[in-house]
């Protein structure tokens, strides 16, 4: 009977507020039921349902498969006229469990063909004036003759195939369908003139420099396959130019003929080295295999100089293999300067490489090879131990773009060798991003047409690990600067973006096409919700963990979003769910602070409220058990002489204490002097942990950290009570700027007026 | 008091790593008006390679910023530039900004100038035409605040001029 009265007496407390609110509300209309809107919810709504081809632990299932396209191919490299013919047999193997009709291959050069209609989607308006160049193009119907010319689709008996071009995409009729388990051979013979890549910023084509030679950086040459998935049938989405490529891994055997005074690189092993290396670039190579701290080079400044001068009339033929790759590209170039050295990975050795004209140096010489290693190193311990035997870093002109272990890299110092430190961070950084790109998407093969964030987040997410990396292995490289100065990852580099303008916000999940602002959305937003969870979140150990299990479950596969959010949760038993909704769902943004504190001391005198309820209900003072009451400092029930109390004098506190506890155990209570009601309020969308950092008087410091769980019933504000021995002087949330909070201001209790980003700057100025 | 944000790495990214899609040619300009201080404070972010682009084509090709061969001259065009290309009125009548001074960071030049002894106003017309010679793609957005109040402009060649009220009760 009394437990059940005193039950009822707590029962009561705890009610009261939730009573007088619903007889306010009694006078207002009934609000309308919901569905469940909670930002905890589950995402059953926006994933798929887990099936035989993908489980629901985020793995392959059962019958995943995935398609196999091989490549024979001869190209051909007229150097005076910038042209690429070529001739190719591709070999498809449907693993698929359908029956496919027709093949889809991509022609991705036909999005600078005449006809392009990526020109026709981007609105512009009339300029009071127009360069010259741009009018003519614009215009006047000149311009580059660019596009595939294809001369003949034909059988592996010779016969011509039925085809249908729908600007870069290819239809390949076959004569009866292919069932599961079916090869179809078929070869396509073409040409294309290969464009100036710095006038267009394609991903690949030529520069001119100023001797006249060119440096080809070459890529999507030639007609490839398009993926087929059980996701998507034939990703065969338009190519626009902006949003990048999906591309089914394969073996490919290519043999490319350029003028014999040219070098050359590219994907793959190369089949006929002593046919094409000179004697004493035989002997450096052996050299460079064996250098595992410094680049050995294999062509020499002087001898790419001295190359430059001349223009062979003769040819060689290069000759690459390469297995489990999803695509090919090279470079070349009768100017290139060539080295490379040894890196350990694992227990292989891998050659790290760089391709560079003499107008890259000092700057490429120096530091290339050794980015290119340090990155390798860095991906490895976050994923797989990097599979292919090497990765080349060639030296283009504005180009920022990568292919199976090649890629091509900007970052050009001044004519007379000089260069800022933005123009050595710029080709640290892109090296390292590019280089990157060999994990993702080149062997975690996600579909870059639709979901960019999947290989240019994740890998940004990455690069921001390999550059703090590298900042540690080479001080040097970075001084005066003690750790890598990253742009992107950070929590606080992203906040300016999360706070724009909504109107021309998209979630990350939006296709790459779509987006506002390409960077951001696709590159620095998923880096930086990337490294949140990582560092906020989930923490390194059960993050990495998580990470490393997605990188190998989908190491040469076709992984979707889906299978990643699964992984991190199944690997790491953190929901997950709320996060990837916000983050990569919403277009939400963070806003927690402080909205007030109360402060409150310990009686045994009865209050105010407690007395209203208790007349209220027509209880007596001595129907109620024993109670400690709180009292908020300046409210009715306060007097001063509270402030000098301690618990010793709460009578009740004190009679409980001697009549249940233990005399041992009465020496380890606490004993707190003051009590704080702190509420907490987020004005942004997105819930996120509460990291509150309490001051007290004596200058000490305490960190706690309220999980975002604690916004589950409330997504406006929630309260905590501090009791501490000491007094509170300040509270600060999210001290060291790692939730990306957009608006700070609200931050700190009590409050404190920060200098503005201008007054700042002025009394800087002054004191100069 | 919180400032306004703007979105200057992000909503501008002037080389895409890996997708070298077209760059984006856009700055930011923020003006905030401080009554207390009848001060008009202005920050324009801008690109630091658009912006030794159009200066070195209009002033002096050897001219550099934020390198070890920036000299003070490079300044001086600096300041000249902008001061001829951001031009701003209030109830009609242009206000002369002073130049401040100027900061790295990163990749962009933060520029900073005001306006003094101006009295409460009604509108504002900001023209921002810089980098317009250089390129017909630039767009140059304009953050205002006033007291509590926050306006955004998107300027660019065809519309070189925009026009912001601010109502009274925000004053």
């Amino acid at each position: 009977m009394r437990l059940f009265k005193y039950a009822s007496v707590v029962l009561l407390f705890f009610f009261a507020g939730t009573v007088i609110a619903q007889d306010s509300e009694d006078k207002t209309e009934r609000k309308p039921g919901h569905y469940n809107n909670n930002r905890f919810k589950q995402l059953y709504e926006e994933f798929s349902t887990p099936n035989m081809y993908r489980s629901p632990n985020g793995a392959p299932g059962p019958n995943y498969y995935q398609q196999q396209a091989d490549y024979k191919i001869n190209i051909e490299l007229d150097d005076k006229n910038a042209r690429i013919y070529g001739e190719e047999t591709i070999t498809y193997t449907n693993n698929s469990p359908d029956n496919l009709e027709y093949l889809w291959v991509q022609l991705d050069q036909n999005v600078r063909a005449k006809d392009s209609k990526s020109p026709l989607i981007e609105p512009d308006g009339a300029f009071p004036a127009e360069l010259a160049s741009d009018f003519v193009g614009k215009y006047m119907g000149a311009g580059f003759d660019g596009g595939f010319k294809i001369d003949w689709v034909k059988d592996s008996n010779g016969n011509p195939l039925p085809h249908t071009v729908n600007r870069t995409m290819m239809r390949v009729e076959m004569p009866k369908s292919l069932k599961t388990g079916e090869k179809y051979s078929f070869s396509v013979k073409w040409w294309y003139n290969i464009p100036d890549h710095t006038i267009d910023r394609a991903r690949s084509g030529y520069e001119v420099f100023e001797d006249g030679n060119k440096g080809y950086v070459i890529a999507q040459f030639y007609p490839r396959m398009c993926v087929y998935s059980d996701v998507e049938g034939w990703q065969n989405s338009q190519f626009w130019g902006r949003d990048e490529f999906a591309l089914p891994f394969g073996t490919f055997d290519v043999s490319i003929t350029v003028p014999s005074d040219h070098v050359l690189d590219a994907t793959g092993m190369l089949q006929n080295r002593k046919e094409v290396f000179s004697k004493t670039m035989m002997d450096r190579y052996e050299r460079a295999k064996k250098s595992y701290n410094t680049p050995v080079v294999i062509v020499t400044q002087e001898e790419a100089e001295a190359a430059s001068k001349g223009f062979a009339t003769t040819k060689k033929t290069w000759k690459f293999h390469a297995d489990m790759v999803r695509d090919f590209g090279f470079a070349t170039s009768r100017r290139f300067i060539w080295d490379m050295m040894a890196v350990k990975i694992g227990n292989r050795d891998i050659m790290a490489v760089s391709v560079y004209p003499p107008e890259g140096n000092p700057l490429w010489g120096e530091w290339s090879t050794k980015v290119v290693a340090s990155t390798l190193k860095s991906y490895s311990r976050m994923t797989f131990d990097y599979p292919y035997h090497k990765a080349i870093s060639v030296h283009a002109k504005n180009q920022g773009m990568e292919y199976p272990m090649i890629c091509w890299n900007y970052g050009r110092p001044d004519k007379d060798g000089s260069y800022s430190e933005r123009t050595k961070y710029g080709m640290f950084g892109v090296i390292i991003h590019e280089v990157g790109h060999n994990f993702f998407p080149m062997i975690v093969n996600s579909d870059e047409r639709q979901w960019t964030w999947m290989d240019e987040g994740i890998n940004t997410f990455v690069q921001y690990v390999a550059e703090q990396d590298f900042g540690q292995s080479y001080p040097e490289a970075i001084a005066p600067n003690k750790t890598y100065p990253s742009q992107r990852g950070p929590a606080k580099n992203i906040v300016d973006y999360m706070a724009g303008d909504q109107d021309r916000l998209a979630p990350i999940m939006t296709k790459g096409l779509n987006t506002y602002n390409f960077g951001a959305n696709a590159y620095s937003k998923p880096a930086t919700a990337l490294n949140i969870l990582r560092e906020t979140i989930m923490g390194r150990d059960l993050f990495d963990y998580s990470f490393r299990t997605y990188a190998q479950r989908w190491m040469f596969k076709h992984p979707t979003p889906e299978d990643f959010f699964r992984t991190m949760e199944d690997a790491s038993a953190i929901d997950l769910d709320w996060y990837w909704r916000e983050w990569f769902y919403t277009t939400d943004y963070v806003d927690i602070g402080v909205e007030g504190v109360k402060k409150y001391y310990v009686t045994s005198k009865m209050n105010k409220e407690v007395k209203e309820l208790i007349a209220a209900r027509g209880m007596k003072e001595s129907d109620l058990p024993p109670l400690v009451y709180l009292v908020e400092e300046g409210s009715e029930d306060f007097d001063e002489d509270m402030k000098s109390g301690t618990l010793n004098d709460v009578v009740t506190l004190q009679e409980y204490i001697m009549d249940n506890i233990d005399p041992l155990d009465r020496a380890t209570l606490k004993n707190p002097k003051y009590f704080y009601e702190v509420t907490f309020e987020k004005p942004g969308g997105i819930p996120m942990p509460i990291i509150a950092e309490y001051t007290y008087s004596d200058g000490s410091k305490e960190r706690i950290t309220y999980p975002a769980q604690i916004w589950r019933k409330n997504d406006q504000s929630v309260g905590k009570v501090v009791a501490s021995e000491k007094e509170i002087v300040k509270i600060v949330v999210d001290p060291d700027e790692e939730t990306a909070d957009i608006d700070t201001s609200n931050n700190t209790w009590p409050k404190e007026e920060k200098a503005g980003e201008f007054e700042t700057f002025k009394n800087k100025i002054k004191g100069e | 008091m919180k400032f306004f944000y703007l979105s200057i790495f992000l909503l501008a990214w002037p080389v895409f790593t890996a997708a070298t899609a077209h760059k984006f040619y856009v700055s930011t300009t923020k003006i905030e008006y401080v009554e207390e201080k009848q001060s008009l404070q202005v920050i324009s972010k801008i690109f630091i390679d658009d912006m030794e682009d159009v200066l070195q084509k209009r002033y002096d090709p050897k001219l550099s910023l934020d390198t070890q061969k920036e000299r003070p001259l490079d300044e001086e065009y600096l300041k000249k530039y902008v001061l001829q290309k951001l031009k701003i009125k209030v109830d009609g009548k242009e206000i002369p900004l002073h130049y401040l001074g100027r900061e790295y960071e990163n990749d962009v030049v933060k520029i900073f100038m005001e306006a003094s002894s101006i009295q409460p106003f009604k509108t504002m017309e900001v023209g921002n035409s810089l980098l317009f010679d250089l390129t017909t793609q630039q767009q140059n957005i304009v953050h205002a605040k006033y007291g509590d109040e926050r306006q955004s402009l998107v300027l660019d060649a065809d519309n070189p001029n925009g026009l912001l009220n601010f109502n009274e009760t925000s004053k």
